[in-house]
């Protein structure tokens, strides 16, 4: 009996020393703050002394659904979502395609393209926050006027959307350029046989890009969207360096929230409960994506 | 065989460091201070260079290791530092921060030293009680400053008049004047803070709280304080105050600097940071009286240590050397204004400029000395902001806020 069970799992056996140090890493560095962090969220924690000052159960969670800023971050995140990732994709798409036709210096078009994502985060946000300055000193300031565009200057960072605004727009412009070179290694999958059948029959560039390239793109493209997706919740370095949440915490997205209330405001047990809130929110919507990209592989292959 | 070795001496190596590490064994007065500051360039120049000379000459076992840190991100920084056992062992910390972190438990009670009584007497009350927290002393005051009003000589000038206005009407009708032409303010308060805007809310005739510190209802909603609030928003809608108040451009200093303002309220680091392009350039005055007097807020530093130091008897050592009337009179050149009664008494050789912030600091309000400062910090702030950006009635935010802050001062 005993001897069979020990035959039953040789495999298994013989691959544990080699799991092993992987599952240690993991239980280090993923299990156990993730532990810790759900514990720090059932009190009053005290960070500098590591120890729960009381145990005040789920009230934090509680707080967490009554808390406006908390509301006001969360919109403002999933506004980010939704404003920022289908123009990123449009435009890197149609760049990825234009790149694709041959044309003279699409190699350095490619590079120049990519330069705004390996750019930091940190020193494009401090650029975009001197364009954006408020007055007729601010450069988009200046420019919209000598253009006519507006009649007085734009303080861009006294508004609520108007700073959300620039923010979107970094995103963007620094967004496109991953998008470009994703769309691009998806459009060399593609078999150029398609293309030539299609111009014996006669169609037109527009119908090619509609009834080929966009169909047997699909994989790439609900890759990219996940990707995307999921990192709009992680948006954090441009909000804190342009806006650090002014006005009044109206700019503020979930990270940056969550970093005030633990760093600033010391109340470590509540953002903790924030983090286990927002956690839990990104897993429902990557498992909810992941459903949805299995779908989108399926229905890419021809 | 050889590996076995290595692990043996690897083993041995540890173990003679960690006994190494145990070994500190405290001889009295000797021992290296790690201490950080925020000092400006100038101020950590006078420290440098005549301060700890002057210590080592009379403590030469003990060694300082200063640090200068930056503002932005030093909170951050001392939770990093603290929980990662790499903490200074005395620190020159904002006085609004003492409390706060006398709360979370990180500092050394001073009142326990036995020195601490006889030097308790010297330093000024209002200096001192910003370490006070829960019947005991986290620190010493340091250095205590505030904020005056400086005038542009210039628009001065183009206004007819040489000397600043001493009464805040007097200073509204040159700011009535000078909205005339285009980008010029009379005023305008650097944020909506309560270190940038209570020097006007008091000098209008506004409270936060009873004297007590202990409520803010009937004080911070009372009708003077609505009145005080309400006149500064519609000095803001008549056009009066610029944008510097919103973050916006021109800022005070570059303001100051292009004409744009009539006076800003400033601490002497605006003298002592821009040089003597500021001091020639302008009129330093106390804060235009209005109808709460001429009331600013009190600003400065405590000298704390983290209870984690291993080098107490040093580090109090160097503390209570820093409140010596030589060192706080050697500080004083850069215009930080001493925290003990003999020195002030005795200042001689410091810039013009320093006597108008004593005079200013007899009036001087301190901010709500509690351990939630900085909750109730944004709730004022929030507030005041509400009402400029038209999203409450004055009425509305001050109610809420004095609400809110009630609950944070039990």
């Amino acid at each position: 009996m005993k001897k069979s069970l020990k035959y039953k799992y040789r495999n298994e056996l013989e691959v544990l020393p080699f799991l092993l140090p992987g599952f240690i890493l993991l239980l280090i560095f993923i299990f156990y703050p993730i532990a810790k962090n759900f514990y720090m969220s059932l009190s009053d924690y005290n960070i500098f002394l590591d120890k729960m000052n009381t145990f005040t159960g789920i009230d934090n969670y509680i707080r967490v659904f009554k808390d406006k800023m908390f509301w006001d971050a969360f919109i403002n995140t999933a506004a980010y979502a939704a404003v920022t990732i289908l123009p990123q994709m449009a435009i890197g798409l149609i760049l990825a395609i234009i790149i694709n036709t041959k044309i003279k210096g699409s190699f350095l078009f490619r590079i120049l393209f990519y330069i705004p994502v390996i750019t930091s985060w940190l020193i494009v946000s401090l650029i975009f926050r001197y364009l954006f300055e408020s007055g007729d000193a601010g450069l988009i300031n200046y420019l919209l006027l000598k253009a006519n565009l507006i009649q007085t200057s734009i303080s861009w960072f006294s508004n609520r959307w108007t700073a959300n605004a620039v923010i979107w727009i970094l995103a963007v412009w620094k967004g496109i350029g991953w998008n470009m070179v994703v769309f691009l290694a998806g459009l060399q999958g593609i078999d150029r046989s398609y293309y030539e059948a299609a111009d014996i029959d006669g169609a037109n560039i527009i119908q090619k890009v509609r009834f080929i390239t966009i169909p047997l793109l699909k994989p790439v493209t609900f890759f990219i969207m996940t990707n995307l997706l999921v990192g709009s919740f992680n948006v954090f370095t441009q909000v804190y360096v342009m806006t650090n949440g002014a006005p009044m915490g109206r700019t503020q997205v979930l990270l940056s929230y969550m970093y005030k209330v633990a760093f600033t405001d010391f109340q470590i047990g509540y953002s903790s409960a924030l983090s286990v809130v927002v956690g839990v929110f990104i897993f429902i919507l990557a498992m909810g994506q992941q459903k949805f990209l299995n779908m989108g592989y399926k229905e890419g292959q021809l | 065989m050889t590996l076995k070795k290595l692990l043996v001496g690897l083993f041995s190596l540890l173990l003679v460091a960690g006994l190494a590490g145990c070994k500190a064994d405290p001889k009295p007065v000797s021992g290296k201070v790690l201490f950080w500051h925020t000092y400006s360039e100038g101020e950590e120049a006078l420290f440098l260079e005549e301060v700890v000379p002057l210590f080592n000459e009379a403590y030469p076992e003990i060694e300082i290791e200063s640090v200068r840190m930056p503002y932005d991100g030093l909170k951050q920084q001392v939770i990093t530092a603290y929980t990662g056992n790499v903490a200074p062992d005395v620190m020159r910390m904002d006085i609004v921060w003492v409390p706060e972190f006398a709360k979370q438990g990180i500092l050394e009670e001073v009142s326990a030293f036995d020195e601490f009584s006889d030097l308790k007497d010297n330093f000024f009350a209002g200096s001192l009680s910003t370490n006070f927290y829960n019947g005991k002393y986290y620190g010493l005051p340091l250095n205590t400053n505030t904020k005056v009003a400086v005038y542009s000589k210039a628009v001065l000038a183009e206004l007819g008049m040489t000397e600043a206005p001493a009464t805040w009407d007097e200073m509204i009708a040159l700011a009535r004047t000078l909205k005339a032409s285009d980008d010029r303010w009379g005023l305008t308060p650097q944020g909506f803070g309560p270190w940038g805007f209570l020097p006007y809310f008091w000098t209008l005739g506004g409270k936060v709280t009873d004297d007590e510190y202990s409520v803010a209802t009937g004080y911070l909603n009372s009708a003077d304080s609505i009145a005080a609030v309400q006149q500064l928003y519609d000095y803001y809608k008549e056009g009066l105050i610029g944008p510097a108040m919103f973050g916006e451009q021109p800022d005070a200093w570059g303001g100051m600097a292009g004409g744009n303002y009539l006076w800003i309220d400033d601490g002497p680091w605006y003298f002592s940071i821009i040089g003597q392009t500021a001091i020639d350039s302008t009129i330093v005055s106390t804060i235009p009286e209005g109808k709460g007097g001429s009331v600013s807020v009190v600003g400065g530093e405590d000298l704390v240590m983290f209870n984690k130091s291993e080098n107490k008897d040093a580090s109090w050592t160097f503390m209570q050397f820093m409140m010596t009337d030589e060192v706080q009179k050697i500080m004083a050149k850069t215009g930080m204004i001493p925290v003990t009664q003999s020195a002030a008494d005795s200042l001689t050789d410091v810039p013009a400029y320093v006597a108008t912030y004593i005079e200013q600091l007899k009036t001087a309000q301190p901010r709500t000395p509690s351990a939630s400062w900085g909750s109730i910090e944004q709730v004022l702030s929030l507030a005041i902001e509400s009402v400029f950006r038209d999203e409450k009635t004055v009425t509305e935010a001050l109610n809420d806020a004095a609400t809110e802050i009630d609950a944070l001062l039990k």
